[in-house]
């Protein structure tokens, strides 16, 4: 966190603080721009823009019809032409309808131009369940795009985060994905106030410790603290690394925890299968932290399922607290 | 088609079996029940019974390691020809490319047990290791399979390679550790005024071992000792229990008290009488808790088993011997504890210090002329369901000891009815 000095600190959301940093944005570049669906008058499907088009007006805070395709498609073109767009979905969901111009062209034009232009365009993805939405407005698809280099996908879990991950992702030259999950946007946190950033790529220790490593990215950090808070009574003391960015990964922050306890445990919602889990396990496994490793790897991921309606349904399909505490305490305690 | 006789699996842990004895010759005849062969694992012998009527043949040799699973014999029925060991038949058993399968295969009869067996067997012995003790014992220069794995299906872990580095040359030691330098620890509390109370724990406990009876002795100062090897103490070996005695005394001289009540548990009962003895001017009062000392037996199986607990599953049922209703040690109890005793060198060091005070099961130090000697106020608390030491070992006090038994505790009085023995101990201070 760059924060200067003798800024003050509040406490306010995780939906709060991203809307100050587009604010801080909007105000101090005018080539930024925010584009989505709903997101002038109506102030968002989850209320982040809020009143923003009544600052900055229609030109800069910009409606755009329902076509996720036809929106990000003009948000990579207005980026090529020198503009600084942020670009809304809905629902992460609705990534799958504009992978052509997210995949196809925001990552792939600076290379085929041999460096001569970029795409600096920001594109933010509601994502996670837990919201009742079920099936087709609940995944984690982080990793999909944290799969195609020219990429850069990051996952805040906190609102200081929140905030300073999005200025640094206007800063940067390249198409930056932000993965919000939901249920965070109520959360409240300490922010700064004013103009920071948030280094895109470093990994965050929120707690240490010494008897295990939990890698967790988005919810998943607040609920391995809540089941290190639990085992440290039990006399286990858990590391809890917070990832913040899936492409490009720490792998120094991760690898020297590893080395330190000796035993990982991936906490992640997406689907356990092909996801941010199984690289982070094979970062560490390929990397000479292998030697360290004192039991095998755990991962703890979503289930083989699309997300359920049914409320309890939908809980037992991703990770809960109970589950990562039941997985820790194997670990450490060398059951596993 | 002959009947497999396979090797069973007899304990959790066990990988691989060894044939002790056959009781048939390879020919004779057994009916279904018949007991025909001896197995032996790390932990148990047992007898196997034949699974079938028939005659045996080809029996895997005496002395030979066989993996769960894999046949140890055949036995074919009353005019079955006998054939090479039916290898073939059995496919869940891999051939590796490389075993001289192919000439077994040939109808000749043969006595010897068959390639893939010896095969199978070699890939068993392979020592399962995680790639940390694998490290460590490459780096140490230690051979794998000279060691004994901790982990989960008898897996290397770091700890159980940690533990030899620090002792090479004795590789058949189960663990190790270095002697520590520097004064016990001490564990002060905040409140209390008067003659303070110094509390010392029993044999594999620690001060926090106080905590259930503390809010009755809070009007005190309470100054809780950790004996060596113990707790957040130095580890040590002690050539015996005067060494241990005078471990403890230096740390209380230290304390440079003028008086005190001096209260312990268990061994750590027989060091505060100890203390007592020599240090009588400055203790007031001496409380002691199914003492050690007072007489030759003591539970060493118990000692044993938590000694050598590795884990919580281990270590629960010997922990709930230590209690008369075992229901106050939960599963959390358990799993705390066994955090406590993580550290393979505290375990091995604790280890040490049992086979030297208590080797083969006896209290290898008599304090019962102590006790006759003691004249300040003093008196023994006990369990009469104490299966470590047997509380008639009370009996053993002079006339001024006062004597408090209970009936339904065990050896951990203190911890089971916090209340009464905490308001027992606060009477007369």
């Amino acid at each position: 966190m760059n924060a200067q000095a003798g800024i003050d600190v509040r406490e306010i959301s995780y939906a709060q603080a991203i809307r100050e940093a587009m604010d801080i944005a909007l105000a101090e570049d005018d080539r930024v721009i925010l584009m989505g669906e709903d997101i002038g008058v109506y102030g968002g499907a989850f209320q982040v823009t809020g009143d923003l088009v009544d600052k900055y007006g229609t030109d800069r805070v910009m409606d755009t019809p329902i076509s996720e395709l036809g929106g990000a498609g003009v948000a990579v073109g207005a980026a090529l032409t020198g503009l600084r767009p942020i670009f809304e979905f809905q629902f992460s969901d609705f990534a799958t309808l504009a992978m052509e111009q997210i995949v196809n062209q925001a990552a792939k034009v600076r290379y085929m131009l041999g460096g001569a232009v970029s795409v600096p365009v920001v594109m933010r993805f509601p994502a996670g369940s837990g919201t009742g939405a079920a099936a087709q407005h609940s995944q984690s698809l982080e990793a999909w795009l944290g799969h195609v280099p020219g990429l850069k996908v990051v996952q805040p879990a906190t609102p200081e985060d929140a905030k300073g991950l999005l200025l640094a992702a206007l800063d940067d030259p390249d198409p930056v994905m932000i993965f919000e999950h939901k249920l965070l946007y109520k959360m409240k946190g300490q922010v700064p106030s004013g103009r920071y950033t948030t280094p895109i790529g470093k990994a965050a220790v929120r707690r240490e410790g010494s008897h295990l490593t939990i890698v967790a990215t988005a919810i998943m950090v607040h609920k391995a603290l809540e089941a290190a808070k639990a085992l440290e009574d039990e006399g286990i003391e858990a590391e809890v690394i917070d990832l913040r960015t899936i492409r490009p990964l720490d792998r120094d922050t991760v690898l020297a925890s590893v080395r330190k306890t000796g035993k990982l445990l991936c906490v992640y919602e997406a689907v356990k299968t092909l996801g941010i889990g199984a690289e982070v396990s094979a970062m560490v496994a390929e990397s000479d932290a292998f030697d360290f490793l004192d039991a095998p790897i755990v991962r703890l991921g979503g289930a083989e399922s699309p997300i359920p309606y049914n409320p309890e349904l939908e809980k037992a399909v991703v990770p809960q607290v109970p589950d990562i505490i039941e997985a820790a305490r194997g670990l450490a305690e060398g059951r596993v | 088609m002959p009947t497999e006789i396979i090797m069973p699996k007899v304990d959790m842990d066990m990988a691989t079996g060894r044939i002790a004895a056959w009781h048939v010759e390879e020919g004779a005849s057994v009916a279904k029940g018949d007991p025909i062969f001896d197995i032996e694992t790390d932990k148990a012998a047992m007898e196997v019974e034949a699974p079938a009527d028939g005659t045996l043949h080809h029996p895997v040799p005496e002395g030979t390691d066989v993996p769960i699973g894999a046949p140890v014999g055949w036995l074919y029925a009353e005019g079955e020809a006998v054939r090479a060991p039916p290898t073939e038949e059995t496919p869940t058993q891999e051939v590796p490319a490389n075993a001289p399968d192919g000439e077994t295969e040939t109808e000749t009869p043969t006595a010897q047990p068959s390639a893939p067996s010896t095969e199978t067997l070699a890939e068993q012995d392979k020592p399962r290791a995680t790639p940390k003790a694998r490290k460590l014992a490459r780096d140490a220069g230690i051979d794998l399979a000279t060691l004994d794995g901790t982990g989960p299906r008898g897996r290397i872990q770091a700890a159980d390679v940690a533990v030899l580095e620090e002792e090479p040359g004795k590789l058949a030691a189960p663990a190790g550790f270095e002697q520590e330098a520097g004064p016990l620890s001490v564990i002060r509390s905040k409140g209390g005024t008067g003659t303070p109370v110094v509390l010392i724990h029993g044999f594999a406990n620690e001060a926090a071992a106080w905590s259930p009876i503390e809010a009755h002795l809070s009007e005190r100062p309470l100054i809780r000792i950790e004996l060596p090897c113990h707790g957040k103490s130095p580890k040590r070996r002690l050539a015996g229990f005067a060494d241990l005695v005078s471990d403890v005394r230096r740390a209380s001289d230290d304390l440079d008290l003028q008086s005190a009540h001096l209260v312990g548990h268990s061994l750590g009962g027989a060091v505060a009488l100890a203390i007592a003895d020599t240090r009588a001017s400055r203790v007031d009062s001496l409380t002691l808790i199914a003492p050690a000392g007072l007489g030759p037996d003591i539970n060493g199986t118990l000692l044993d088993g938590i000694g050598r607990a590795t884990r919580a599953e281990s270590l629960g049922p010997w922990l709930r011997q230590l209690v008369a209703d075992d229901s106050v040690i939960t599963d959390r109890y358990v799993r705390a504890a066994m955090m406590a005793r993580k550290d393979p060198a505290l375990r091995a060091a604790q280890k040490a210090m049992a086979d030297t005070l208590f080797p083969d099961g006896t209290q290898a130090f008599d304090l019962r002329p102590a006790l006759g000697r003691i004249a300040m106020p003093a008196r023994i608390i006990w369990g009469k369901r104490d299966a470590i030491i047997d509380w008639r070992h009370a009996l053993a006090a002079p006339g001024p000891v006062a004597l408090h038994l209970f009936d339904g505790l065990g050896h951990m009085p203190h911890m089971e009815a916090p209340d009464a023995i905490g308001q027992c101990i606060a009477a007369t201070l």
